[in-house]
């Protein structure tokens, strides 16, 4: 069993932190988890997995630039760390091996860079 | 987006009060960018509600002040724990006598809590309770002035009603009955047999299974089942349209429907509901016949005063003429259970009885606070040190307050636990003794849950409070210095609760005991029949026409003295009659109790004639010849007094039963309790009548009862094969009138015996410590004289003082109280000196042995032990 301390919750935040990349902020990643989910998420409970997920090293944060828009507070950005990259692909290669010995499914070729 | 539209304030003021300064930036520049995006395509009100959920969710470990996670007050209430649970330890037999107390009083008020709860919930699943009513018919006769009540109407009524007052929704006539039905080829009696109209679905409560509610009940000889019945005769078949036979003459009823079982805390409750039409009663005839229990539901519950008013004007007008008057009385459905004088389908139980239970159970949880108040001031000599340490450090008073109501909760939570569990291993048995069905279950709801954490909350300030404000009063100079003593003021207060313990054991003690006397007094008092060895077996009309074949059959049997048929066993006749006499005024009439019975039943119940004769069996046949018969009568003695004759006088006198049985007066018995012993004994009337049945009874020999009995059923299945054997013995009915009372008194003995186990084990834990004080007293004692059995009195002497003390106040108290109860009964004991003084007796000896042991063994002690350290 490959050791990635990333719960299913905790790897989409990951992942959603990663794809909105300079706009990775807890509301902005809360809002694209439900557009993509389907499923309401409170951005507390978003905030503390960014939290927890920044304190396991997976993720570095630091304050952005102050906007006109929310009446000049800053946002915290989140930018995903080397540590945290590695551990997302060993998370999918695990994942991916283990769709390949899986009977049904294992003829698909999946697509691995 | 209008400017006026801002996120919640005081949102914002609940966030701000516990998030994390550091977070507060970011947080509420996303919590606000989130509520603006929300206005552009929700409404304002949906985006400040998502506002307040967002912020509530910010109630996470990681977003909240550290202030608020590692406050100082969280590190003391872990030191106070972590004492709490040390001194507990250590003191380890005071621990366990409170722990055992609590125990024991919290499970006995958790016993107590289940059973008033079930009590409380009876009815309340039916969501129409509020706008139910029952009818009560109150009824006289012209010529009389007694008026009479009762839970049972006419078939005429629930019609009437409906039709007559617009404030009436529905009516429904319902009435209980055992019926036999046949199960394949064998007959089976089931009393959980009612009829009812089909408006019974507009009215009650019901869960639907199968079939159709609207038309299940429409038409004669339908029947609903609830599931189990359904499971016990179909099996897992689907019963509809199946028919059920009942009765000797196998009736078929078809089955139209299925539903739940019904809820065991209903004023009614079936296994099967059948149309009432099926009992083929006149619809409409008459207000007399009644035999039925009607609920009306009304429109609206303020319907019930103006209403009452109608139906009277209305009653008045219909019964004019008719030689009786008859009004109808609107009763709140929702009081029937625990107020109402007339009983319901399932026995009512009295508000007061629960009264009863609610105060046993709380003066039991004052005992167990007392015991701990008392151990704890005992100690407080020992605790003072590590008071006056800790005020020296710098704890203030309410630090310590808290610290010493911490223990007392630890306590608490641990007993609260355990009797939980003592609770789950006795209720099995709590309901042996209560004949009720509580479940554990109940105690996971959320009142139950509620209140058990309130008694928690509430027993742990009680008994805490006290020794907390006596022990962080302590000044710590005077403690450090060493000369501490126990205070004056502190010995008087656990004098005082010690009496106070002991009143109310005693007044438990003296109130089981004259329960008991009362309840022994019934069971044995001569009641003027016999009643024991006699089975009573429920017969049908069928059956009286080879009546003398079956007794001739009977009685072959030697074991077998009489076999009687009568309407009614002496132990309890109702049926009302109206009687005349020649001499009696124009328009007149005595409203007396009669039983049509045959003549062995004063020979089978031992009824004792002191004036005229028994009925013979010509007697018998003079009533059986259509227009021409006459008829023979048996009085009682209140009978012939009220009718203004000695027994003598009586004989021979003409007399009219009813309007069509004209007679002889034969015979006077003497007066029997043929009702419970809370009535007293009303004019009756004994009367041949060939064609009354009901039960048949069976007077046996007591040396081979079961041999006697299965002789019994073997004639039976051989004579009446149409109908079910089934038998009572007539004492075990006679108990049955009883059962509230005799369930009373076994559940006061229980808690009274509890009460002063519960009282001693205090008395035991304080009498040790403070005879530990005394021990150099003692010492000093021996060393200049004085006997073992000297100290020994002296020691228990200051105790058996207070419970003296107790016993005097406690025996007015219970007298009062317990006249109250007494009152309810017609023929009661007498309240003798020697109840009370037995009472006090044993509270005395049960304290003296209690405190004996430690005192004897302070008297055994060697003094130099004690005396060489000084």
């Amino acid at each position: 069993m490959i050791e990635t301390r990333l719960g299913e919750f905790e790897e989409v935040i990951l992942l959603l932190a990663g794809i909105l990349g300079e706009e990775a902020y807890a509301f902005k990643i809360a809002d694209e988890f439900e557009a993509q989910t389907n499923r309401a998420v409170s951005i507390g409970a978003v905030h503390s997995t960014l939290t927890r997920l920044e304190e396991k090293g997976f993720l570095e944060s630091e304050m952005g630039e102050s906007t006109a828009e929310r009446g000049g507070r800053r946002k915290r950005i989140y930018t995903i760390t080397a540590y945290g990259q590695k551990t997302l692909k060993a998370s999918r290669d695990f994942k991916v091996s283990l769709w390949n010995q899986f009977p049904g499914f294992a003829t698909i070729k999946l697509i691995v860079d | 987006m209008g400017p006026y539209h801002k996120p919640p304030a005081y949102a914002k003021k609940l966030l701000f009060s516990f998030l994390r300064n550091d977070l507060a930036e970011e947080v509420e520049g996303d919590l606000e960018e989130r509520f603006y995006s929300d206005l552009k395509r929700k409404s304002h009100l949906r985006a400040k509600l998502n506002y307040w959920y967002q912020v509530i969710n910010y109630l996470r470990p990681f977003a909240l002040r550290k202030s608020i996670v590692h406050f100082n007050r969280y590190d003391m209430f872990q030191s106070n724990m972590k004492v709490a649970v040390r001194s507990l330890w250590r003191h380890k037999a005071s621990t366990f006598i409170n722990l055992f107390g609590l125990t024991v009083g919290l499970s006995s008020c958790l016993l107590i809590g289940l059973y008033l709860q079930n009590e409380y919930s009876f009815d309340t699943f039916q969501d129409n309770r509020k706008r139910t009513v029952r009818l009560i018919m109150e009824y006289g006769f012209d010529g009389s002035t007694e008026i009479k009540r009762g839970n049972y109407t006419s078939t005429k009524v629930a019609p009437t009603f409906s039709r007559t007052f617009p404030e009436v929704e529905a009516a429904v006539r319902m009435t209980d009955s055992d019926v036999v039905v046949w199960n394949n080829d064998v007959p089976i009696t089931e009393t959980r047999f009612m009829y009812a109209d089909s408006s019974f679905f507009d009215v009650f409560h019901y869960e639907w299974l199968q079939g159709n509610a609207s038309n299940a009940l429409h038409g004669a000889r339908k029947v609903v089942l609830t599931q189990s019945a359904a499971q016990k005769y179909f099996g897992n078949e689907s019963p509809l349209g199946k028919t059920l036979l009942t009765g000797s003459d196998r009736t078929p009823y078809e089955v139209t429907g299925v539903m739940k079982d019904y809820p065991s805390n209903s004023q009614f409750t079936f296994d099967f509901l059948a149309s009432f039409s099926s009992l083929g009663v006149n619809q409409e005839e008459t207000y007399f016949n009644a035999n039925y229990t009607t609920y009306v539901l009304l429109k609206n519950i303020y319907d019930l005063a103006p209403l009452q008013e109608k139906v009277t004007t209305f009653m008045s007008t219909e019964m004019k003429g008719s030689g009786a008057t008859i009004n109808f009385l609107l009763e709140p459905f929702d009081q029937i259970h625990l107020h109402s004088p007339y009983q319901g389908f399932v026995p009512n139980t009295s508000i007061t009885y629960l009264y009863i239970l609610m105060a046993v159970g709380f003066l039991i949880l004052m005992i167990v606070c007392f015991t701990y108040i008392n151990l704890s001031t005992a100690r407080s000599i020992e605790r003072a040190k590590e008071v006056g340490v800790r005020k020296v450090v710098g704890a203030d008073k309410s630090q310590l307050f808290w610290q010493f109501i911490g223990e007392s909760t630890v306590l608490c939570v641990m007993s609260i636990v355990l009797s939980v569990g003592v609770v789950m291993f006795a209720l099995p048995y709590f309901n042996l003794l209560t004949e009720k069905h509580l479940e554990m279950h109940a105690l996971t709801s959320p009142v139950f849950l509620t209140s058990a954490f309130v008694i928690t909350m509430v027993v742990s300030l009680l008994a805490g409070s006290y020794p907390a404000v006596i022990l962080s009063g302590f000044q710590p100079v005077r403690v450090l210095k060493g000369v501490f003593k126990n205070t004056n003021s502190g010995k008087r207060i656990q004098q005082s609760l010690i009496v106070f313990q002991f009143v109310i054991s005693a007044f438990l003690i003296v109130s089981t005991i004259i329960i008991q006397n009362q309840l022994y007094y019934i069971q044995h008092k001569d009641v003027g029949y016999d009643r024991e060895q006699i089975l009573v077996l429920p017969m049908k009309n069928k059956m009286l026409e080879q009546l003398s074949v079956i007794k001739k059959e009977l009685k072959s049997n030697a074991e077998i003295l009489n076999v009687s048929r009568c309407v009614s066993t002496p132990v309890r006749i109702v049926g009302g009659y109206s009687m005349r006499t020649a001499e009696m005024p124009e328009n007149t009439i005595l409203p007396v109790i009669a039983n049509p019975i045959d003549e062995e039943y004063v020979k089978t119940t031992g009824l004792e004639i002191i004036a005229g004769r028994d009925f013979s069996e010509q007697d018998m046949k003079d009533a059986d010849r259509d227009s021409l018969s006459t008829f023979h009568f048996i009085l009682n003695e209140s009978a012939a007094r009220e009718l203004g004759w000695s027994p003598e006088a009586a004989i021979g006198r003409k007399m009219f039963l009813g309007d069509h049985r004209p007679g002889i007066i034969e015979g006077v018995v003497r007066d029997f309790h043929f009702e419970s012993m809370h009535q007293s004994i009303k004019p009756l009337v004994l009367f041949t009548e060939m064609r009354g049945y009901g039960q048949l009874l069976v007077k046996i020999r007591s040396s081979n009862v079961p041999s006697t009995v299965s002789f019994v059923e073997g004639k039976w299945k051989q004579l009446v094969p149409y109908f079910p054997f089934e038998y009572r013995f007539l004492d075990d009915d006679y108990n049955k009138l009883y059962q509230s009372e005799l369930q009373l008194g076994t559940i006061m003995s229980l808690f009274a015996g509890i009460a002063i186990v519960l009282a001693c084990i205090g008395l035991f834990g304080l009498s040790s410590h403070i005879v530990q004080q005394r021990l150099k007293e003692v010492s000093i004692r021996k060393v200049l004289g004085a006997s073992v059995l000297d100290i020994a009195a002296i020691l228990s002497g200051s105790f058996v003082k207070l419970v003296l003390i107790a016993i005097v106040i406690a025996i007015p108290i219970a007298y009062l109280i317990i006249d109250r109860w007494l009152e309810d009964f017609a023929y009661r004991v007498a309240m003798s000196w020697w109840t009370f003084a037995l009472a006090g007796l044993v509270v005395i000896i049960i304290s003296l042995v209690t405190v004996s042991f430690q005192s004897i063994k302070a008297a055994w002690i060697n003094p130099a032990t004690t005396l060489k350290s000084e």
